[in-house]
This record gives structure tokens, C-alpha cells and sequence, in this order.
């Protein structure tokens, strides 16, 4: 443990005094409250605040991530090109203690300026409204819809795999089935079709929907039904007469004798756009299964639809806007470790540019893996399958970035729950990296230190 | 007998990518390296010194073959804290000062600090670079850089000493320092494993020496066996008259015996020293290393490991021993009785070997006599005053016979003490 902290210690300095990491925190220093300025967004507090915490996070996590490269493959190579782990392996020192004292130096001074620099983004976040004088109104909106962590609950998803069977068959029967169309397609089609039917309602009638897992931390705060009507005809105004009704779900549903409140109100919206209601978050039984209901009303003449994939959920803030964001950093952490622990291994056979060429290629592909996942459906059949069963393999066991991205989650004030969290260290971390550093440690405990000099 | 070093028939072959044998560096060899004793490992440019040395720490795998050092495996930390290595150039770390480069070795030893500051400050003190400790290594020259690497080799006061050309891109008075200090480890105990091509030095301080070509050993045994001529003799006098050297002559003559007479010369490396150390005491600005030819406490104290330990951190290194015998006493080591062909024989040995640092030949009167007495305390006496004399140039001038005499009475103190 002790040779392990001397080499963690001087990996530290190294990084410092070489200016390496120098440069980058400058660069940051200077960028940040740059950004905090000129980030406008869309003009109002709310627009601002996003743009801001959406780059500076975005901007600080990749340049962090350069660095960690940059300073693991370094710190390694150079030792090994510059040869001064002649006298130092020679000390009584293990191999696998010099590896594990230069990833311990490398995570140390990501924790340090990780530190530093969600400390002056969270600052610059929170002193904001105060630098532009932002109004009563526009201080409740970013209260609501910022300065928060809201949870997200989607109705949960429904079973329509039976329905869909029988009608497959019955179509077969009838010998109505598509010809130039494959069994996949034509399941997922009528899947698609099933539930659709089964969040669609008519004019007249209610459609019931239930949220389970409901804890909104504060009872005397709000809740907001988010929703988006989709319609079969549109109606001369393109708006939407809806009857909302908020509470227990057994009242909801069975109707029956409850304590708790009900939220009861007509509301007029537009439709295909997204909308919420503030509901008082009183309306949640302690049970946490909470029953929204949506009744068309008779005067709309159309069916109404709740899109499957942003139609309707139910957002309560769930935990405060600082929290989240320590776990927004959190993830980042995960990311920078899962590098300095590739930077390791790169380092441990490869000399340094080819080291960081092999880096960069994998955070790369790490940070868009689910574009380039996604784009394989788009290749022509035979060619899919091939990639489907080489390539995708491979991406997939890489740790995917942009799935962990914070700024996804700051930016709409989504709760980042520690589930997720722990997802991200479990498999980026605990799984991915330690099979990195796994490797890296065998391999280098049995290679030559030595270059081959005659 | 247990050897500190060992190696049984070790073989190491570099191939190419494809796995193809390409070079043969080290040659199956039989190594023995006895426990205090000064081993020079010789061979002109790529004989395979450094493959070997590097087989021994575990830096290179052998392809054939295992290697024993001090009776383990040389990547094994235990025995890796009792090993001081110098790699063949010193590779530091640029961004560290002097100071912190041997703190970061003192602590990879685990030493408690108080005894790595006084290790520290008594090391830099003995390389001379005291003065200039807080300056990065970086812009350090390449013999200041040696002398830290010596440094850092030190710092655990290891029991086996592995030097990889030690006295290359050092001055000559860093180059007299290590084999002086290389003499007093081996007089404490240490052993000791050189490898060089600067036959001069090796000549100087080893016991026993191989010479390595091919990587493979072609000669091997004690210095004095392999060089000793036995049948040339060598006299040195003090100042005697004409009458006396033409009886002498006469004699050998009966004997039928060759006989040259001439007058000793002063080594350029002694001339040097006493110049350089002249300039060090009017004290002269230099932003280079100052040599105090002083060795570190630690090193030759002959107490045993704990208890130097605790003189460490009990009292301060400048009290605890008398400052070492300045470079001088070991300067007017000459050649005395050792015969002078010697180098010749060395040379042809390690044919493609550099040329050997130039070391102007001493010619004493030659004369078919007697073995050399042993030093007394008188001949202690004279060194003294010869080191008096040395050391103050003006008076040197001035009695320019005296110095004469001075150095006939040096060349008689230096046979002494190399015998």
C-alpha cells in the first residue's frame, strides 16, 4: 500500500508540474464563466440555466475525460520510453503496485478537479437568477421546473403480447396476413396497434390510468401531470376539452371511500404539444398508487389518443436540485474512471500515441454507441445481420456514455435516481473497468520492462 | 559456497516479430559473484554486460536459464530493498528537484522519514549537489544526473551494488569519488557488480573480473592473477646520487638484466583533482556539482545497520564522523610495483573495447629488487605532510626540489595502500 501511494503521489505531481493538467483547468477556468454569459438559450432565466449547465457539464466531462486519457497513458509510457522504471521497478516495489499507484493518482486528481469544477458550475447555476434580476414569475417557473429533481412515473407498460397472438392467428386463418412483409414486422405492427387502442379514447368516455410508487418528498408541493393529446380528427381549433381527475386510485377506479383529496378541474389545451397541470401533491395516498383519470369530453367529437412514448406521465419533485447534481458528477465520475483504468491497459503493451489513438477510439465510440447501435437497423437486411452479430457484440460490451449522460437529466430537471447511479458505477466501474484493469495488470506483470538493446 | 550472485547457464535471445531467433546477447552463462567482493563484468560495446544485468533484476526474462541473487529472484521486492542499481544512464524524472528524486526512492524503500532526510542530505552532500538540490533534475547535465542516479542507488544502503558503467559522463573527480567509494563499501562488507568498458577504472577497484564477448565469458579470475608479470621487478627511491644509481646499474648488469631509469610522473587525474580542488577552496562560483570528496556517513560507517540507524537520526551527519581523507590521499595512489604492460594485455583481451581513459605511465626506476615494505606509521606521517603540500600551490612553486622529493615519498605511500 505504501509503494502504491508514493507512485499515486508523484503521478500527481507529474500531471501538475508537466502543465498538462495545467492547461486543461486553465482552459475550464476561463471557459465556464465565459459560457455562464454568453449562454443565452431561448432568452428567458429557464432557457439560460439549461444551455449553461447542458454545456459547461458537457464541456467539463470531455475535456476531464481527455485528460484522464492523456495523463494514464502518459504517466505510463513515458516511464517505460524514458526508462526511469529501470530504477524504479528495481526498488521493492511489484509490478501490479506501480500500475495500481499511477490509476490511483490518476482518479485522485479527477476527484480533485472534478470537485473544483461542479463546484464553479454549481455556483455560477445558483448565483444566476441573481446576476440577470430575474422576476417573481420567472423565479417560480425556474423553481418548478429547474432547482429541482422531479421524478418521472409513465403509466406501467401493458401486456398485449396474448391479443396479439389471437389476432395473428385469426388473420393467418383468414389468410389476410401481408405477403411482403416478415413475421417480426407484422407482430410488431399489430403490437403497435394494440396499444395505441388501448390508451385511445372516445368522446364521452373516461380512461383511467394508474401510477404506482408515487413519494413526492413534500406534501404541501405541487405535482404535474405531463401530457400530449393526439387526436383521429382534429377539432377547428386544435383544442382539447379534457376533464382531469387526481387521486387514490381505488377512489378512481372502484369509486371507493377515501381521505385524501381530489383533484377535480376542466382543462382546455392544445393538442399534439406537451403540456402539464400542477396538481397539489396532497392528492398522493400514502400508498403511493396514484390514479390519474382523462375524460374526453362529449363536445370534442374526436378520439383521443396518449402518444405511447411522451403521452402522458406523472412528474413530482423527488429530491432537491443539489442532490442531483451531486449524482450528475457522480456519473461522471463512473466515466472517468472506466478510462483511466482503459488508459491503463492501453498503456501497459502499446507505446504512447498508438495508447491514446486506441483510447480515443474506444470513448468515442463509448459516447455515441447507441447512434451507431441504432443506425445498424437501417442497413439493408443481409448486411444487418452481419454487423448484428460482430460488431454490435463488441459496442455493446463497451460502457455506454451517452445512456449515463447527466446533462439528459439536468437539463429537463429529471430525477437521477441512485439506481441509476449505481447501475453506472456497477457496470462501468465494478464490471468493465476492473476486467481493464484485470488485464492490464497480468499483462504487464509478465512483459518485458527492458527494451531490446543490443 | 553460497554466491551473492549467481547464474546458471543463462541464455537470452532477442527474435523478431515472427519469433525468428535474431541476436544472441548472453550466451549461456555460468556466472558466480562471491558475497564482498568487487566484480567487473568487461566487454567491448555489446558483449551482452547490460542484457545481463538487466536478466539479473528481472527486467529482461531469460530465455534460458535461472539466475540466484543474493539467494532469490531478483524482481522478488524482498530482496530487491537490499539491491542498489545504476542503470547505464540515469533516468529521473525530470520535474522532481534533487531532493524530492531521492525522498521519492527513500519512501518507494519505505524508510521513516527521519532517517530518509539525514540519508538525503548526507547523499547530496557526498555527490555535491548540496547547493543545487532544489533545481529539477531536468536541467541537470549528464554527469550531475549521474550523480544522482549514484545517489538514488545508495539511499537503502544496500548490501549488493549493481553499477552499470558507473564512471561514464562523470568528471574525473566524480569518476576518483565512486571508486573510492566503491573500495569502502567493498571494505564494509558489500559486494559489488560492475560492468564497464573503461578499463582504468575496473583495473582500480575489482577484485575479480570476466570479460564478456559475445555474451558469452572468455576470460574470468582475479585481477592481479591475470595481470601480474612475474618476471619484471620495479624499485622506487627516494632522490639518490649518480654514484649510487651507477653501482646499482652496474649490479643489474652483472645479472644480465634489463634496467631503465626515469623520473615518475604526476597521473593527469591527480593533476586535475588538485587543480579543481584548489579553484573549490578559493571558492570559485560554479553552477555545476562541487565534490566534497566526502562519503556518506551511513555508507562506511563499519557499525552494524540498526545502530547507524540511530546515529542517523540522534545526531547530525557532520558530526558524526571526521570528514574522509580528501581526494588527494587517494590521488597519490600510484601504480608503484604493479607492473606496467598490464593495460596492453587488458586491451587486447576487449579488443573493440574504447580506448581507456588516458592514464600517463609512471616510470619509476626500474630495477630487479625486493617486494615493497609494508606502510608504517611513519610513511602515515609523510602522507600527511604530502597532502599539506598539495593542497597549497604557491609554496609548491617555490620549492619545486622539495616537490621532488614529495613525489618519490607519494609513489612509496601509494603501493602501500594498493597492496
Amino acid at each position: 500500500m505504501r509503494s502504491i501511494w508514493v507512485v499515486a503521489t508523484n503521478t500527481i505531481r507529474q500531471a501538475l508540474r508537466l502543465k498538462i493538467a495545467a492547461a486543461f483547468i486553465i482552459l475550464l477556468l476561463i471557459l465556464l464563466p465565459v459560457m455562464s454569459v454568453s449562454a443565452t438559450g431561448d432568452g428567458t432565466l429557464k432557457g439560460r440555466l439549461q444551455t449553461f449547465v447542458s454545456y459547461g457539464f458537457s464541456l467539463t466531462s470531455i475535456l476531464l475525460c481527455l485528460l484522464t486519457i492523456i495523463v494514464s497513458v502518459y504517466s505510463v509510457t513515458s516511464d517505460i520510453q524514458q526508462r526511469q522504471i529501470y530504477t524504479v521497478i528495481t526498488k521493492p516495489i511489484r509490478r501490479y503496485q506501480l500500475l495500481l499507484g499511477k490509476l490511483l493518482g490518476v482518479i485522485l486528481l479527477n476527484v480533485s478537479l472534478l470537485i473544483v469544477f461542479s463546484t464553479v458550475i454549481y455556483s455560477i447555476t445558483c448565483y444566476m437568477p441573481r446576476f440577470f434580476h430575474a422576476t417573481e414569475s420567472e423565479l417560480s417557473e425556474v423553481n418548478n421546473e429547474f432547482y429541482t429533481a422531479r421524478a418521472n412515473i409513465a403509466p406501467p407498460k401493458l401486456d398485449v403480447s396474448k391479443e396479439v397472438d389471437e389476432v395473428f392467428t385469426k388473420l393467418k386463418q383468414a389468410g389476410q396476413l401481408p405477403e411482403n412483409m416478415s413475421y417480426s414486422k407484422i407482430i410488431a405492427q399489430l403490437t403497435n396497434v394494440r396499444k395505441l387502442e388501448k390508451r385511445a379514447v372516445a368522446p364521452g368516455y373516461m380512461l383511467p390510468f394508474e401510477f404506482s410508487d408515487v413519494k413526492p418528498i413534500d406534501p404541501n408541493k405541487s405535482l404535474f401531470i405531463k401530457f400530449k393529446y393526439d387526436v383521429s380528427v382534429t377539432p377547428p381549433d386544435s383544442q382539447i376539452i379534457g376533464r382531469w381527475v387526481v387521486g387514490d386510485y381505488k377512489y378512481i377506479r372502484y369509486g371507493e371511500q377515501i381521505e385524501t383529496p381530489v383533484y377535480d378541474e376542466v382543462h382546455k389545451h392544445s393538442i399534439r404539444t406537451s403540456h402539464e397541470i400542477e396538481v397539489p401533491a396532497s392528492v398522493v395516498p400514502p400508498d403511493g398508487r396514484l390514479g390519474v383519470a382523462f375524460l374526453n369530453h362529449p363536445l370534442n367529437d374526436t378520439v383521443v389518443i396518449f402518444p405511447l412514448e411522451d403521452g402522458l406521465e406523472v412528474l413530482y419533485k423527488a429530491d432537491t436540485f443539489s442532490g442531483n447534481f451531486i449524482r450528475a458528477v457522480l456519473l461522471i465520475f463512473s466515466r472517468l474512471t472506466f478510462l483511466a483504468c482503459l488508459g491503463i491497459l492501453a498503456s501497459s503493451f502499446l507505446s504512447f500515441p498508438v495508447a491514446i489513438l486506441f483510447c480515443l477510439v474506444i470513448f468515442c465510440i463509448a459516447t455515441f454507441s447507441s447512434f451507431i447501435i441504432g443506425s445498424f437497423n437501417f442497413i439493408g437486411q443481409n448486411l444487418s445481420s452481419v454487423y448484428s452479430y460482430s460488431i454490435k457484440p463488441i459496442i455493446q460490451l463497451l460502457p455506454q456514455f451517452d445512456k449515463f449522460n447527466p446533462t439528459k437529466f439536468l437539463v429537463p430537471a429529471r430525477l437521477i435516481t441512485w439506481y441509476l447511479v449505481a447501475k453506472a458505477v456497477g457496470l462501468m466501474v465494478c464490471i468493465k473497468a476492473l476486467l481493464l484493469l484485470l488485464i492490464a495488470l497480468l499483462v504487464f506483470s509478465f512483459r518485458e520492462i527492458a527494451k531490446v538493446v543490443i | 559456497m553460497e554466491y551473492a550472485i549467481e547464474t546458471f547457464s543463462l541464455t537470452k535471445i532477442f527474435s523478431d516479430w515472427w519469433g525468428r531467433d535474431k541476436v544472441i546477447a548472453v550466451d549461456n552463462l555460468d556466472l558466480q559473484v562471491c558475497y564482498n567482493e568487487v566484480f567487473g563484468l568487461l566487454g567491448p560495446n555489446g558483449s551482452g554486460k547490460t542484457t545481463t544485468l538487466k536478466l539479473l533484476l528481472g527486467l529482461l526474462h531469460p530465455t534460458k536459464g535461472r539466475s540466484v541473487i543474493l539467494g532469490g529472484d531478483g524482481s522478488d521486492p524482498k530482496i530487491n530493498a537490499r539491491i542498489g542499481f545504476m542503470p547505464e544512464e540515469s533516468y529521473l524524472y525530470r520535474y522532481l528537484n534533487a531532493r524530492e528524486t531521492l525522498d521519492f526512492y527513500g519512501r518507494l524503500f519505505g524508510l521513516p522519514s527521519k532517517v530518509r532526510k539525514m540519508r538525503i542530505e548526507a547523499l547530496l552532500d557526498m555527490v555535491g549537489l548540496k547547493a543545487i538540490a532544489n533545481r529539477p533534475v531536468g536541467t541537470f547535465s549528464k554527469g550531475m544526473a549521474r550523480r544522482i542516479g549514484l545517489a538514488q542507488a545508495l539511499i537503502n544502503d544496500p548490501d549488493l551494488l549493481i553499477l552499470d558503467e558507473p564512471t561514464t559522463g562523470l568528471d574525473p573527480i566524480g569518476t576518483r569519488q565512486i571508486k573510492d567509494l566503491i573500495l569502502k563499501l567493498a571494505e564494509r562488507g558489500k559486494t559489488i557488480l560492475l560492468c564497464s568498458h573503461l578499463l582504468a577504472d575496473v583495473e582500480d577497484v575489482c577484485d575479480r573480473i570476466a570479460i564478456l564477448y559475445g555474451g558469452k565469458i572468455q576470460a574470468e579470475g582475479k585481477v592481479k592473477d591475470l595481470l601480474l608479470q612475474t618476471d619484471k621487478k620495479q624499485i622506487t627511491t627516494g632522490t639518490v646520487s649518480n654514484e649510487t644509481l651507477k653501482r646499482i646499474k652496474q649490479l643489474i648488469q652483472d645479472e644480465h638484466a634489463d634496467f631503465e631509469l626515469t623520473c615518475p610522473m604526476e597521473k593527469l587525474e591527480a593533476y586535475f583533482i588538485k587543480t579543481v580542488t584548489t579553484a573549490q577552496e578559493q571558492a570559485q562560483p560554479t553552477s555545476g556539482a562541487v565534490s566534497t570528496t566526502q562519503i556518506g556517513d551511513f555508507l562506511v560507517s563499519t557499525t552494524s545497520k540498526e545502530n547507524i540507524l540511530d546515529k542517523l537520526v540522534s545526531s547530525s551527519v557532520s558530526q558524526e564522523n571526521p570528514p574522509q581523507a580528501p581526494t588527494n590521499e587517494q590521488v597519490v595512489h600510484t601504480e608503484g610495483s604493479e607492473p606496467e604492460p598490464d593495460k596492453e594485455l587488458l586491451s587486447k583481451l576487449t579488443k573493440t573495447a574504447e580506448p581507456a581513459q588516458p592514464k600517463p605511465v609512471i616510470q619509476n626506476e626500474k630495477v630487479k629488487t625486493e617486494p615493497v615494505e609494508p606502510e608504517t606509521a611513519e610513511q602515515e606521517q609523510i602522507k600527511k605532510n604530502v597532502l599539506d603540500q598539495l593542497t597549497d600551490p604557491p609554496r609548491r612553486i617555490e620549492q619545486d626540489e622539495h616537490k621532488q622529493q614529495v613525489e618519490e615519498d607519494k609513489s612509496q605511500t601509494g603501493e602501500a595502500s594498493d597492496a
